[in-house]
């Protein structure tokens, strides 16, 4: 059963060149999460906003559980909308106790009623006994089960999680989703969860959604997402790619490393690039190779060697942990080939594109080294 | 304006540091001085004659009690009423001019309480008053409008001239509130008017109790309102016995209960200053979009250009027209510049120097007690800032009482010198400096000075070639607050002025009760205009004005 769907949503704030929100359209079946991923200000936020109802859009139409909730003429005020929302920095009422915050929503039910299901879902998030702290007396962590709680008491058929992780310590980041996952998989909750972190994107949805620019890039399984992204930019947003210059041919795609034998759909001779991950590339020492190593990086588990191609290209490649190699040696580099890789059209003409490197992949690998 | 920053917005939060001895000896010497009139008054009025102390309370204690209490209640819910709804539309509304309107808001400030009371009783009072007199002449016949005088007419003076403290707190919380919270009530299934009267002004109430419990203290200090419209409280009825009557053992017991009163008040003031700081907020800060308020725009605008106009553009155009009045007859001219020690030159000068040497005092004394509870946070430091916090319960005819007694004890040689009035000043005003002076050393991380010893300096050096030029924007706004206030000060002056001294408030209050408006309303424009600029000087400061 569709929980909700957007159509063609749109949002424009004054004096901004472009959209927030251009276009837009999904829909979430009942008891899916669906992350919404992208780099801070492509418009995630804002889509979180619409469909809250705190915000109004200029076209498009959202609805909620069948039921129209925004489209030209047709406004439902955010407190009928029966969503439950999840703030990034949790907005538990600093004047209300732990227990007054998560009965806030069950107002007009009995006392009763209202006291056993405040208990459950303390209970259901680990914060038994907390009932009469204020919020300022809490740890980030602990704060952040209670907006769960007080999100998800009033049994919404809809919860918006803005970037609910992103005020914790990196620790207690990784604690929380895994504990929130399980907990919002229990309850069967429909649930849109907007991060700007990659890994969170792939560890909370059952779908993901890239969006850029107010648009989405690539809606889909994290696997597909990851192993067949639709578009460059969600190859390099979504997992370290760096990208290989190539030429198209009849029966694969030629690259500095060697012939990618794989279909590809371009017309022979096309300038493509192809996104290639450090478990894409391996590597053997040799005199008269196509590179050198240019730095090491040792992550425990394994190395993560960074190569500079002879054309000026830098790829990564993993190797085993005991595998220590120091920079400068020269190496011959190819491609694993045991799954197909993705291919764009290059964006620039080809001959100004020898070098080819994206800068935003590399600074990556530098600030996790 | 005397807020402190919230503790956890602190960045230093120094653990366990070993103390510094000096330090530590002299803001313990600062708090000495600061309590030693409160515990002098207070064995005073336990040792009064039990005779004494029976004949008050058998007539005048219970009344007086009744009476201040009474103003006080109502004074503080009207500015409350007022403050919050004021702030309301210039903070959360789409009000036109809010700008405009915020700074003339908290313009009466500058107006002395008792110069509001004196253009309402030339306006007001039953025979001669200019509305009476113009309602008889539009109409042909008097009619029986209500007395200036009395409860009603404190309440209403009272109320439009202190509401500023209400309406500056509650301006700024009410800008200070992240708009998520209310967002977060509406997606809980709360109605916009819900959400108003359940999250947005809950969360207000640091902030309007806070400026409340401010102008409750103010009241029961209040002497010159009071004592113009005939409404007798527990101010008024000790400087009757002191200034009259001269029976300090019965002022000695009134002003015991009425600082026995204001202390209740002070630590509650002081306990919300302790709980504000729950309201804080990790990420950046979103304002709520302001509220459309369509057809309603019209009668809000009136109402609050009608408060402006009661509290500010009135008295002002009444004592502007009166000083034009002054200037043109000669007599009166004569009376209002005559030179020597009875002229409007000397009556401005001692103004000015008592107000600023109080000022300069003031913030030199604060600095050490601020630096010790700031730097070295614990029992001790905390109790020495708490004891110099007690001149906000200090009335100023009780400190006027009490040094009088001290000085004619154990001090004679300072009587008929100006040193008393000083002391009276900063024993009264000192709050607000500590105040100032703890917020802005807390803003400052203690790492600094700490970097300045590791590179060479001592603690002093580091002191005043770190520390002091950061905060010295902070300790100038506690002074010129002291400033303002000293300034303003009435009953305390009129009590301790050694024969002869004059300043601008004594002036023009003598003036006055005595009848002659037009002559004091040069004076009365002055100390305005002077209250004025070091007040502007406070505002800019404040974010709600930039």
């Amino acid at each position: 059963m569709i929980r909700l769907s957007v159509h063609g949503l749109t949002k424009f704030f004054p004096g901004a060149l472009a959209p927030a929100v251009d276009n837009l359209s999904f829909s979430l079946q009942e008891g899916e999460i669906l992350s919404l991923v992208g780099p801070s200000g492509c418009g995630k936020t804002t889509i979180l906003r619409l469909i809250a109802g705190l915000d109004r859009p200029n076209h498009g139409q959202i609805a909620i559980n069948g039921r129209l909730v925004t489209a030209p003429g047709v406004f439902v005020p955010p407190e009928q909308r029966g969503v439950g929302m999840v703030f990034q920095d949790h907005a538990l009422f600093p004047h209300l106790t732990v227990f007054e915050n998560v009965a806030f929503g069950l107002h007009g039910r009995p006392g009763r009623e209202k006291q056993a299901r405040v208990k459950e879902m303390l209970a259901l998030v680990g914060m038994e006994g907390f009932e009469r702290r204020y919020p300022h007396a809490l740890s980030g962590g602990e704060r952040q089960r209670v907006a769960l709680a007080r999100a998800m008491a009033p049994r919404p058929v809809l919860v918006l999680m803005d970037e609910p992780f992103s005020s914790l310590d990196a620790d207690l980041r990784l604690e929380m989703r895994e504990h929130v996952r399980n907990i919002l998989k229990a309850m069967q909750a429909t649930v849109i969860f907007v991060t700007h972190d990659q890994d969170e994107a792939l560890f909370m949805g059952d779908r993901i959604a890239v969006i850029q620019h107010g648009r989405i890039e690539q809606i889909g399984a994290p696997e597909e997402i990851f192993h067949a992204s639709a578009t460059r930019f969600v190859a390099e947003f979504m997992g370290d790619s760096n990208f290989l210059a190539g030429i198209a041919r009849p029966e694969g795609i030629e690259t500095e490393l060697g012939l990618l034998r794989q279909e590809h759909g371009f017309p022979a001779g096309t300038w493509v690039e192809i996104a290639v991950r450090a478990d894409d590339i391996d590597f053997d020492l040799s005199e008269n190779g196509n590179g050198v190593i240019a730095r090491r990086f040792f992550r425990g588990a394994f190395n993560l060697y960074r190569l500079r191609l002879d054309s000026g290209q830098t790829v990564h490649a993993i190797k085993e942990h005991t595998c220590t190699l120091p920079p400068g040696i020269r190496i011959r580099a190819r491609l694993r080939g045991d799954h197909p890789l993705r291919a764009f059209p290059m964006p620039e003409p080809a001959g100004e594109r020898q070098v080819i490197g994206p800068m935003t992949s590399q600074r990556r690998q530098n600030k996790s080294a | 304006m005397a807020r402190t920053i919230p503790v956890s917005a602190r960045i230093s939060q120094a653990p366990a540091r070993a103390t510094s001895l000096r330090l530590m000896v002299a803001a313990g010497l600062v708090a000495l001085f600061v309590s030693i009139p409160l515990v002098y008054l207070f064995v005073r009025a336990a040792g009064a004659d039990p005779a004494d102390w029976q004949r008050l309370l058998q007539a005048r204690l219970w009344k007086l009690l009744g009476n201040t209490l009474t103003l006080a209640l109502l004074v503080t819910s009207g500015t409350t009423l007022l403050g919050v709804s004021l702030a309301w539309f210039t903070e959360r509304t789409d009000l036109p001019g809010r700008k405009l309107l915020r700074w003339m808001l908290a313009m009466p400030l500058a107006i002395p309480t008792y110069l509001g009371a004196i253009v309402h009783l030339a306006l007001m009072r039953p025979r001669g008053g200019l509305i009476p007199q113009g309602v008889e002449a539009l109409l042909g016949v008097s009619l029986p409008l209500p007395s200036p005088l009395g409860l009603a007419g404190s309440v209403f003076v009272l109320t439009f001239f202190m509401y500023p403290y209400v309406y500056l707190l509650s301006g700024a919380a009410f800008r200070s509130q992240h708009a998520v919270f209310e967002e977060a009530a509406r997606t809980l299934g709360r109605t916009p008017w819900q959400t108003f009267w359940q999250v947005t002004l809950p969360m207000l109430r640091p902030g309007v109790l806070a400026g409340a419990l401010l102008v409750a203290l103010d009241v029961l200090a209040e002497y010159g309102t009071v004592a113009l419209l005939r409404y007798e409280t527990f101010s008024s009825a000790i400087f009757v016995q002191l200034a009259g009557r001269y029976d300090r053992s019965a002022a000695s017991i009134l002003s015991g209960v009425l600082v026995g009163l204001a202390m209740l008040l002070l630590w509650a003031e002081l306990r919300l200053q302790g709980e504000a700081r729950s309201t804080q907020m990790e990420s950046a800060w979103r304002p709520a979009p302001p509220i459309a308020l369509g057809v309603w725009k019209g009668p809000a605008l009136l109402f609050v250009l009608g408060v402006t106009a009661i509290s500010l553009l009135v008295p002002l155009g009444v004592l502007s027209a009166w000083s034009v009045q002054a200037l043109l007859d000669l007599p009166t001219l004569s009376q209002v510049v005559r030179t020597g020690s009875q002229g409007m030159v000397h009556f401005v000068w001692n103004s000015l120097w008592t107000s600023l040497l109080a000022a300069l005092a003031a913030m030199t004394l604060a600095l050490p007690v601020a630096r010790f509870s700031v730097r070295y946070p614990g029992r001790l430091s905390h109790l020495l800032a708490r004891v110099c916090q007690v001149g906000y319960a200090l009335p100023g005819v009780v400190i006027a009482l009490s040094l009088v007694l001290l000085i004619n004890r154990f001090l004679p040689f300072l009587y008929a010198t100006p040193v008393p009035i000083l002391m009276a000043y900063v024993l009264r005003h000192m709050p607000q400096a500590v105040r100032a002076a703890e917020s802005a050393l807390g803003r400052l991380s203690a790492s600094l000075e700490e970097a300045a010893r590791t590179l060479g300096r001592t603690s002093l050096l580091a002191l005043i070639q770190v520390t002091l030029p950061l905060v010295l924007p902070g300790l100038l706004a506690g002074g010129a607050l002291v400033f303002l206030t000293s300034l303003k000060e009435l009953p305390a002056t009129l009590l301790l002025r050694p024969a002869g001294f004059d300043t601008l408030a004594v002036r023009v209050w003598v003036w006055a009760s005595e009848g002659f408006y037009v002559q004091a309303a040069p004076a009365a424009l002055i100390l305005v205009l002077a209250s004025a600029l070091p007040l502007s000087f406070l505002l800019r400061r404040e974010p709600l004005f930039r």
